[in-house]
C-alpha cells in the first residue's frame, strides 16, 4: 500500500464516514425505541473511541476534542446506563447526538473540498458538558463516587500504609467532616499508626466529597485495622465500611464485597496474603472497585464489547476508475472470445475434427460468463445506504414541521450499480422532502377526518426487475391538487389556458425548473428547485420519473433507471439484411403462427391471442421500414416480449441465436435523429465485425415520433 | 549561418524576419480536396482522421436516407455520412469514406473519389455569392492549376440538422 499522505487520509475519511453512517443507523434506531440499549453505547464508544484516535492521528485537534467529550459522556452512561439520563433529556441526547453526527459530517466534508476545519467547537462542547452535568447531577451518587472511587483508590497506596478502611457516612447525616473526625479520634484510641485521606479531615470543604465517597483510613498492619473496625462497627451514622488491602486487592475486592453487603455485619478479616513487604510496587494495586451495592459485573461487560469488536468485515474500498478499467477489459474479452469460437476460419474447415477446440471454447465461456458476472457485481451496492439516509431526513423534518411520520422501506437489499445509487440519492431526498413538506398534512386533525392514520406514512421501494430499477417514493399525505397546480401553470406561462391537460400532463409540471407551489420560500421548499434537480439527476442515468397523485389519498414518484450494465444476454434476430438484438430478459416467448391466428382490430391494428389474452402485433419490418425476408406470416417467427409497462409480440424473419453482447452507446450524432426513442438503445459489435443494433422493447411500441422516412 | 546572422541584427531586421516566417506558415491552409458527383470540394486537412475503403455500413432506421448507417472501425461505432444524398444527388455505389472528427463528433463521409491534399493560400479563399450560396460550403476558390473550382466545405453545418 502506498504510504503518502494522501492515502492516509483518503482511508481516515473513509473510515470515518461510515463510522458516523454506522452512528446515524444506531441513534435512529435508539431513538425509536426511546433508549440506548447497553450494546449500543458500547457500540457508541467504540466508535467515539476510534474517531477520536483517528481524528488525533491526522491533527484535527477540534474534531478530536469533540469525539473526546462524546466519549466521556457515553463512558458515563456506559457505567450506568441509560436508566442515569432522565426521561425528559433522552430526547435532548439523542438531538445532541445526531446534532454531533452533522457537525462532524461537515468537518468531513470540509477535509475532503480541502477547505480549513472550523474551530467553533466551544459551543458545542459546552452542550456536551451540561448533558455531563447533569447526568453526574441526576446520579451524583451513584457515578461520581464511581469514579472518586477509582481515582482514590490509587492513593489507598499511601507508602507505608497498605491497610485501608474505606468508610462510608449514612446519607444525608449532615455534618459529614466532624463525624468523620470522631471516627478518626476514636479510632485514635486503640492505634496511633494511620493515616487518613482526605488528610484534614475536619475541614468544612471536605464534608461533601466525604458524605459522597466516604473517607480512608490506612493503616501499617492488618491487627491495627482489625481494632479500628471494631470501633467503627458499632457506630450508628457509619452506613458502610470495607476493608481495602493494596497489597492483595485484586484477590480480596471480591471477598469483600460479598461479606460487606450487610450493613453492620461483623467483619472478620481472614488475610490471604500477609504483608511481607511493605512498599510494594504500584503495579499490584488494581483499581479495587469496592462499593458493596454495587458488585458491577464489568468483566463481563468488557467481554460483551470485545465480541462485538471481533465482527469484522473483510472489506477493502477500490477506486472506481480501476473497476471501469476491469469492466471495459471484461467487455472485450467477451467480444474477442466470440470472435475467437466463432471465427469464419473455422467454417472453411468443415470434415475436420474439433472436438477438442469445441470443448476448450465451452470452458472458455464458461469462463468469461463467470469473469463477466463477477466483474458486475463488484459495482453492485445494496441500495440500504440511500435509504437509511431518508430515516433521519424524515425525523429532522418531522421534528421542525411538527409533523409525525414514519418511513416504511421495502427492498433496501436491492443491490443497484453504484453509479445509480449515487445519481438516484438526490432525487429521492428531494422527493421525501417533497413529501414530508407538502404530502403529509401539516395537522393529525386532518388526516383524522380524512379517516387516516395520524400519523403519516411515507414507503420508499426499491425493486430491481432484472431490465431496469424502479423506486417508488409513496406517501399517504394530501396528494397533489391538479386544478391548483394547472392554475398556478398558467399563471406562470408555462401552461397554455386554452389546451385541455391530462392529469400526467399536469404533473409533469411540478417537474419544470422554478415551478412551486410554495408561495413562500421555506428552509425545506419553495424554490421549485427540487423536483427539476429530480429530473435532470434521473435523465443523466437516462432513467424516466413519474408522478402519479390523487388529491386527498397521497401521491407517489417512481424513478425507472434502466440497468447500466455494459455487457448483457441479447437474443440476435434478422429482419431483412439488418440483425437486431433483443434483451433476452424482455422476452417471454417466442412462436411461429399463421395469418389465421392473427385477429384484426378497426384501426388496421394486429393482435394476436397468447395465454387468454390479447396482445399487439408489431411487424419490426413496417416498424423500421425495412424488406423482411418472410413476407408472410407463417415464415417469420413471433418473439413475445415484455417490460414492466407493455407486453406485445415482435414480428422478425427469424432467430439467429443467444449472445452475450457488449452494449456500445450509439453515436451522438445519431441521436440528434431522436434514435433513441425509435426503440434503438445502442449497439453491439458481433463475433464477425458486423454490428447489430440494440432494441429498446418498450420504446419500440410506445413511441411513434422519430424520424419518419416513408 | 542565419541563425548566427541573426544574433547580431538589429530588432528591426528581427521583425522582418519574423514577419516573414509568419506569412509562410499562416498564408496557406492544407486542404483534402474530393469528388462527389462533378462537384470538387475540399475539408480542412486538420480535421481528416484517416481514408478508408471496402466498409459495409450497418443500417439504421428511422435517421433521414443520407445517414447511411454505422460502421465498426476497429472497435468505434461511427456513423456514416452520405456525400451524394446529402446534397440531394442520385445515390451510387462509391465505397471511399473520409473519416473526419469535428468537435469531438467522429462521423464518416462517403464521396466519390478522393483527389489530393494541397496548400491554398487563404486569401484566394472567397465567400461564396449570397443568392447563389451552396448549402455546407463556407467559401471557394479556384485550384492553383487552373484545374477548377473548389468548394470549401464547411463540416459543422453539414452535420447540423
Amino acid at each position: 500500500m502506498a504510504n503518502n499522505g494522501d492515502s492516509v487520509l483518503e482511508m481516515y475519511l473513509y473510515e470515518t464516514n461510515s463510522l458516523l453512517g454506522q452512528l446515524d443507523d444506531i441513534m435512529l434506531a435508539a431513538e425509536q425505541a426511546d433508549t440506548l440499549s447497553q450494546e449500543d453505547v458500547n457500540e457508541i464508544f467504540r466508535i467515539m473511541h476510534t474517531l477520536k484516535g483517528s481524528a488525533a492521528m491526522m491533527e484535527f485537534e477540534p474534531l478530536m476534542t469533540l469525539a473526546h467529550r462524546i466519549e466521556d459522556l457515553f463512558y458515563l452512561i456506559r457505567e450506568e446506563t441509560m436508566s442515569a439520563i432522565p426521561e425528559d433529556d433522552k430526547p435532548k441526547l439523542f438531538n445532541l447526538l445526531f446534532k454531533f453526527i452533522d457537525y462532524f459530517r461537515a468537518q468531513i466534508e470540509n477535509i475532503e473540498l480541502g477547505k480549513p476545519l472550523s474551530n467553533d467547537i466551544d459551543n458545542f462542547v459546552s452542550i456536551i458538558n451540561t448533558v455531563i452535568d447533569k447526568i453526574n447531577g441526576a446520579d451524583a451518587e451513584k457515578d461520581e463516587s464511581k469514579q472518586e472511587a477509582a481515582s482514590a483508590s490509587q492513593s489507598n497506596a499511601v507508602n507505608g500504609y497498605p491497610y485501608s478502611l474505606n468508610i462510608y457516612l449514612d446519607e444525608g447525616c449532615g455534618m459529614e467532616n466532624l463525624r468523620a473526625f470522631m471516627i478518626v479520634n476514636d479510632v485514635k484510641q486503640c492505634c496511633s499508626d494511620f493515616v487518613t485521606e482526605p488528610e484534614d479531615i475536619d475541614d468544612t470543604s471536605v464534608a461533601p466529597s466525604i458524605a459522597k465517597d466516604g473517607f480512608k483510613l490506612h493503616f501499617s498492619t492488618v491487627a491495627d485495622r482489625e481494632n479500628a473496625a471494631k470501633i467503627i462497627e458499632p457506630m450508628g451514622f457509619v452506613r458502610n465500611f470495607e476493608e481495602v488491602d493494596n497489597l492483595s486487592a485484586a484477590q480480596n475486592t471480591e471477598t469483600n464485597q460479598v461479606e460487606q453487603t450487610v450493613n453492620n455485619e461483623p467483619v472478620v478479616k481472614k488475610e490471604q496474603a500477609q504483608p511481607e513487604v511493605k512498599e510494594k510496587p504500584k503495579e499490584t494495586k488494581q483499581a479495587p472497585i469496592v462499593r458493596a451495592e454495587k458488585p458491577k459485573a464489568q468483566p463481563a461487560k468488557e467481554n460483551n464489547s470485545t465480541q462485538g469488536h471481533q465482527i469484522k468485515q473483510s472489506l477493502i474500498s477500490v477506486n472506481l476508475s480501476k473497476l471501469d478499467q476491469l469492466m471495459a477489459v471484461v467487455g472485450e474479452i467477451v467480444i474477442t472470445e466470440a470472435m475467437v469460437t466463432a471465427s469464419p476460419d473455422l467454417k472453411g474447415i468443415e470434415g475436420v475434427k474439433l472436438d477438442n477446440f469445441n470443448k476448450s471454447a465451452r470452458q472458455l465461456r464458461k469462463l468469461t460468463d463467470e469473469l463477466q458476472d463477477i466483474s458486475m457485481s463488484l459495482r453492485m451496492v445494496p441500495v440500504s445506504g440511500t435509504f437509511q439516509k431518508m430515516r433521519r431526513i424524515v425525523r429532522d423534518m418531522g421534528q421542525k414541521l411538527g409533523k409525525r411520520a414514519r418511513l416504511t422501506i421495502v427492498g433496501e437489499d436491492t443491490e443497484i450499480d453504484k453509479t445509480i445509487v449515487d445519481a438516484i440519492s438526490d432525487p429521492i431526498m428531494h422527493i421525501v422532502r417533497n413529501s414530508m413538506d407538502h404530502g403529509i398534512e401539516p395537522d393529525e386533525k386532518m388526516r383524522i377526518a380524512a379517516g387516516k392514520n395520524p400519523e403519516g406514512e411515507i414507503i420508499l421501494s426499491a425493486q430491481n426487475t432484472g431490465s431496469e430499477v424502479i423506486i417508488k417514493i409513496e406517501d399517504d399525505g394530501g396528494g397533489v391538487d391538479s386544478d391548483a397546480v394547472l392554475a398556478k401553470a398558467i399563471r406562470q406561462g408555462l401552461a397554455n389556458p386554452d389546451v385541455e391537460y391530462s392529469k400526467r400532463e399536469i404533473l409533469n409540471f411540478l417537474m419544470m425548473p422554478g415551478f412551486s407551489t410554495n408561495t413562500e420560500v421555506t428552509e425545506f421548499s419553495g424554490r421549485g428547485v427540487g423536483m427539476d434537480v429530480v429530473k435532470k439527476n434521473v435523465e443523466a442515468v437516462s432513467g424516466v420519473v413519474i408522478m402519479t397523485s390523487e388529491f386527498g389519498k397521497g401521491s407517489c414518484t417512481t424513478l425507472k433507471i434502466p440497468l447500466t450494465t455494459a455487457i448483457m444476454d441479447g437474443m440476435e434476430v434478422s429482419v431483412g439484411d439488418s440483425i437486431f438484438t433483443i434483451p433476452i430478459q424482455n422476452i417471454r416467448q417466442s412462436f411461429k403462427a399463421t395469418d389465421e391466428d392473427i385477429i384484426h382490430d378497426a384501426m388496421k391494428g394486429e393482435m394476436i391471442c397468447k395465454m387468454d389474452n390479447f396482445y399487439p402485433v408489431l411487424r419490426l419490418h413496417e416498424r423500421y421500414g425495412l424488406m423482411p425476408r418472410a413476407e408472410k406470416t407463417e415464415d417469420g417467427i413471433f418473439v413475445w416480449v415484455e417490460t414492466s409497462e407493455d407486453s406485445y409480440c415482435l414480428f422478425v424473419d427469424e432467430l439467429l441465436g443467444e449472445q452475450q453482447v457488449v452494449i456500445k452507446p450509439l453515436p451522438s450524432y445519431l441521436n440528434t435523429f431522436g434514435i433513441k426513442e425509435s426503440g434503438i438503445v445502442g449497439c453491439t459489435i458481433l463475433g464477425d465485425g458486423n454490428i447489430s443494433l440494440i432494441l429498446d422493447v418498450s420504446n419500440l411500441i410506445s413511441s411513434d415520433s422519430g424520424y419518419a422516412m416513408f | 549561418m542565419s541563425d548566427e546572422n541573426l544574433m547580431f541584427a538589429t530588432e528591426e531586421q528581427q521583425a522582418i524576419y519574423n514577419k516573414q516566417q509568419e506569412v509562410e506558415e499562416f498564408a496557406t491552409r492544407k486542404y483534402l480536396t474530393f469528388r462527389t458527383d462533378n462537384l470538387l470540394f475540399g475539408i480542412e486537412a486538420e480535421i481528416v482522421m484517416e481514408i478508408i475503403t471496402n466498409y459495409s455500413a450497418t443500417y439504421v432506421p428511422m435517421v433521414p436516407s443520407y445517414v447511411r448507417g454505422i460502421i465498426n472501425l476497429r472497435g468505434q461505432i461511427i456513423p456514416l455520412l452520405d456525400m451524394r444524398q446529402k446534397l440531394s444527388i442520385e445515390p451510387m455505389d462509391t465505397d471511399c469514406i473520409i473519416v473526419i472528427d469535428v468537435e469531438d463528433i467522429r462521423i464518416g463521409i462517403l464521396v466519390d473519389a478522393v483527389s489530393q491534399i494541397i496548400d491554398i493560400p487563404i486569401d484566394t479563399i472567397l465567400p461564396v455569392p449570397q443568392h447563389n450560396a451552396q448549402k455546407y460550403v463556407s467559401g471557394m476558390c479556384t485550384m492553383p492549376d487552373n484545374s477548377g473550382t473548389m468548394l470549401v466545405l464547411d463540416c459543422p453545418l453539414l452535420l447540423a440538422n
